[in-house]
């Protein structure tokens, strides 16, 4: 025995329990640097016209009002929210944060380039400055190995004192990437985001020009998750999630009901 | 059989039908300007040689609730909540205009501006599109400004003003795409005085106490129904029995 009622609240149940992935996983990635969190959009499901409006309801009258029956709910999409992250104070020399719009822009394995926020930078053994996971900052800056009291400047320019020269030596300048649309840009995980056609092509030039951020050495950008904005949303979507359960157990009753007792 | 089992039946079925009404309200409860769905049962007399006390009762979606729904911060650039009665016109499928609460705005890869579930935004003259920007922004009058790729981030330009229109003096009707329309077709005037809130978003109207109220208050109803049934059919029973010669 099919009931509209019933699946309708299913609609409503695996929307809220996706939310509820949303919301978990913006949680966990609340130390995450650079993480910039998800939202969760609901659209309703198709409407259904049970009696149309100007039907003929008798040979001579027409319904004015019609019977159109929602179908439910579905999560479709997610839309990542490009808030600031606060600043965290690390004094790390390789440690950057993005201060304002725009990636940095890094060649992940199999060529493709990646874009990323989270400027927790180091040396790799062979002196390039790469990111955490060992993917190398392009355009690429090469560091010495005797380099010391490397510096970098707002606008990304490096530069450091290498031993056996004079004042400091300039060794390269780290490029901020922006996109036309960045809310277009696709998540693959560990921090990095892919272009893809909603985005728009990179937009490579120097920090803190044409809308690009600046560049913070020393520090690092945190997630911009609200602890709290989201654990009201945990609870908002818990309640929805029990109110949809409770429609499940009363349409079934009113089935029971019915089966029952006539 | 007595014609009361059917006017129990028609009852039955128009109380399933609104206890989907009350199943899709609460399932949109967390949809970003969804308005609820109110139902009304309806009488539908019949008339003919009969008494006209068969009523059968039919269940209509008459309107959508138009009380605004609660306003969350979100503080994304492009997410607007309008503050007063007015409507966000947008582009239904057909191509003609209708009318949204919804402001999770979005730029589409072609460059048409959005709404969350895919509707295009318009403007002073149709359908935005915006041009490759460094940043977009929208004032408190709907007013969306740019700042072209290379330009001045301190001089943005205003490329187009979105329509908020007024409901005001028009009859509007919820139509099945979720967007309001004009009733029998045509536009709503332009809302000069309309207002937004930028970096924030209006939810769902849908209230859930009322929801959950009208949901047991429905379920009651329908198990009267049921014994109504009930009574016809005891009822037919009996006039059976009478009838039957003792053996």
């Amino acid at each position: 025995m099919g009931s509209a009622a019933m699946q309708i609240a299913r609609t409503g149940i695996d929307a809220q329990d996706m939310r509820m992935r949303v919301i978990s996983n913006n949680l966990a990635n609340v130390n995450t640097t650079a993480y910039k969190k998800d939202r969760a959009a609901f659209e309703t499901l198709a409407y259904q016209t049970v009696t149309a409006p100007g039907a003929p309801s008798t040979a001579e009258s027409k319904y004015a009002t019609g019977l159109n029956l929602g179908t439910g709910v579905r999560v479709q999409g997610t839309a990542r929210i490009d808030t600031q992250g606060s600043f965290q104070q690390t004094n790390g020399s390789l440690d950057l944060a993005l201060d304002g719009d725009g990636y940095f822009q890094v060649q992940m394995p199999g060529g493709t380039l990646g874009y990323t926020r989270a400027g927790n930078f180091s040396r790799s053994p062979e002196g390039l400055l790469v990111t955490s996971e060992g993917y190398q900052v392009q355009p690429g800056i090469t560091i010495p190995e005797n380099a010391s009291g490397i510096t970098i400047g707002t606008d990304g320019t490096v530069s450091a004192i290498v031993s056996g020269q004079t004042g400091s030596t300039q060794l390269g300048q780290i490029q901020v990437a922006s996109f036309p649309n960045a809310g277009g840009l696709l998540n693959k995980g560990d921090n990095y985001l892919v272009e893809t056609s909603a985005s728009g092509a990179a937009n490579l030039g120097v920090a803190g020009q044409d809308g690009r951020g600046n560049i913070r050495q020393g520090q690092l950008e945190g997630s911009n998750v609200n602890v709290v904005e989201e654990l009201v949303d945990m609870i908002e979507t818990q309640r929805a999630y029990e109110v949809n359960s409770k429609m499940i157990s009363a349409t079934d009753e009113m089935l029971k009901y019915v089966n029952q007792n006539i | 059989m007595d014609k009361l089992v059917y006017t129990a039946a028609s009852g039955l079925k128009a109380h399933l039908a609104s206890q989907a009404a009350i199943a899709n309200n609460m399932a949109n409860a967390s949809t970003t300007g969804f308005r609820a769905d109110r139902v009304v049962f309806d009488r539908l007399s019949l008339q003919g040689s009969d008494f006209d006390t068969r009523t059968p009762a039919s269940a209509e979606v008459v309107d959508a609730d138009r009380k605004p729904g609660a306003i969350q911060q979100t503080g994304r650039s492009l997410d607007i909540a309008i503050t007063g009665e007015s409507w966000l016109a947008v582009q239904a499928t057909d191509g003609s205009e209708a009318y949204t609460r919804r402001g999770d705005l979005q730029v589409a890869p072609s460059g048409v501006l959005q709404t969350g579930d895919g509707f295009p935004v318009i403007g002073s003259g149709g359908p935005i599109t915006v041009p490759p920007a460094q940043s977009i922004s929208i004032s408190e009058d709907g007013k969306l400004s740019i700042v072209p790729l290379g330009g001045d981030a301190r001089n943005p330009q205003v490329i187009d003003t979105l329509k908020l229109a007024s409901p005001k003096g028009s009859e509007t009707v919820k139509g099945t795409d979720n967007l309001l329309h004009v009733k029998g077709g045509g536009v709503l005037p332009s809302d000069l005085d309309a207002k937004l809130e930028t970096g924030a978003l209006e939810g769902s109207n849908v209230n859930m106490t009322q929801a959950l109220v009208d949901m047991i208050e429905n379920q009651r109803s329908y198990e009267v129904q049921a014994n109504l049934m009930k009574s016809a059919k005891d009822m037919d029973e009996s006039s059976a029995s009478v009838m039957r010669l003792p053996s």
